[in-house]
């Protein structure tokens, strides 16, 4: 690279975004008229922001889900199955060979909280992992979560128990809403890992 | 060296310019095109979010830098980049409202001369990236995907996650930051 002045990439992921002041982005494009180091640099970040899309929409990550999120899959005609378990309580649940992506809401009032995790566990009550600080809107009375379509659709039945807590300051947890999900294999393959 | 001893892929923009405004200049016009057409067609993907729209506007900008600078129409050859922008602008607007243009000045100027390249965008390693992106802070993710993928504003990324706008702004810098680093790329 031998631009002398290149461009951050962030600002150059604005720029793909639409997210940069009218101002900002005539700079840009002025810069990349004349820099194809920078343009080399942007091409990086939009390949990067199309694989990100296309990740998006294969559903092998897991994660917190907007609903926005799901909205916009659904009209991207992403196939989505979601199940949605009483607070204190379990659903029977499996997944389908056609199945793109595998959500589950959890309903709690979330006023008030100023930090959640949400807390994936063993029948047991083992922490198997935690995602701290998720994203979420206070206002909304649920969590939507995706669970990687490629470990459900492989997985042997089982069950898991989600679990929200809300963090205070010092560490302390509240239960905010626990949630059982009895896993039953409909697919082909081992009985168990 | 003087210019007119160069080759032409060692010549400023502006001196290619002034080849073709001064005659036929067969080289200095590949070599100008060579030069547009990657600069054009990101333009026009990031305006026109479509890789055919995007091809098709390369080619009508070129093909209308390709007249004015033959017709001498650019007067000072340090404002190229100004020329074409503005032209880039205009045929968005165009592409916008619908208009087609003529396969006549693509047979004029030659489709070999402006087809688009075959492999615009680098090859990435998905599964990395998807290590990647699963290695981001739930937040960071969030703010990733809405903003990439949910096509949100920062102003609804900033409500839903109860933070400034500008806040939302320093998570996605960082977020796309660690992203980079994790797939290796030189900054």
């Amino acid at each position: 690279m031998n631009c002398s002045a290149p461009i951050d990439p962030a600002v150059l992921a604005d720029y793909w975004l639409a997210a940069l002041t009218e101002a900002e982005q005539e700079s840009v494009e002025q810069h990349l008229f004349t820099c194809d180091d920078c343009g080399a640099r942007l091409r990086e970040t939009v390949a990067m922001a199309e694989g990100i899309r296309n990740i998006a929409q294969d559903g092998t990550l897991l994660m917190v889900v907007s609903d926005a999120f799901l909205k916009r899959a659904a009209e991207q005609g992403v196939r989505i199955r979601e199940y949605c378990p009483p607070n204190g309580g379990s659903v029977e649940c499996t997944v389908r060979a056609e199945d793109d992506l595998l959500v589950g809401r959890l309903e709690s009032d979330l006023r008030g909280a100023k930090r959640i995790d949400l807390r994936i566990c063993d029948p047991g009550g083992v922490e198997r992992f935690r995602l701290p600080d998720i994203p979420f809107d206070p206002s909304a009375g649920s969590i939507a979560f995706q669970q990687s379509i490629t470990y459900s659709k492989a997985a042997p039945s089982e069950t898991i128990v989600a679990r929200l807590v809300s963090m205070d300051d010092s560490g302390g947890e509240r239960l905010l809403g626990e949630y059982t999900f009895h896993h039953r294999r409909t697919l082909p393959g081992p009985g168990a890992w | 060296m003087v210019a007119s001893e160069l080759n032409v892929c060692e010549l400023a923009d502006a001196e290619l310019v002034r080849r073709i405004g001064s005659g036929s200049a067969r080289e200095a016009e590949a070599e100008l095109v060579r030069r547009m057409v990657p600069r054009v067609r990101l333009y026009g993907l990031r305006h026109l979010r479509d890789q055919q729209a995007a091809d098709d506007l390369t080619q009508q900008v070129l093909i209308t830098l390709l007249e004015a600078l033959r017709a001498g129409r650019l007067r000072d050859p340090e404002k190229l980049v100004s020329f074409v922008l503005g032209t880039c602008r205009m045929m968005v607007l165009d592409q916008r409202r619908g208009t087609q243009r003529k396969q006549r000045l693509l047979e004029q100027f030659g489709a070999d001369l402006l087809a688009p390249a075959q492999s615009f965008l680098p090859q990435l390693d998905y599964g990395q990236l998807r290590r990647c992106m699963q290695n981001l802070k739930e937040r960071e993710r969030a703010v990733v995907l809405m903003t990439i993928y949910d096509e949100q504003t920062s102003t609804d990324v900033a409500r839903f996650l109860s933070v400034s706008e500008s806040n939302v702004r320093v998570i996605r810098h960082r977020a796309i930051h660690q992203l980079r680093d994790c797939m290796g790329v030189v900054a």
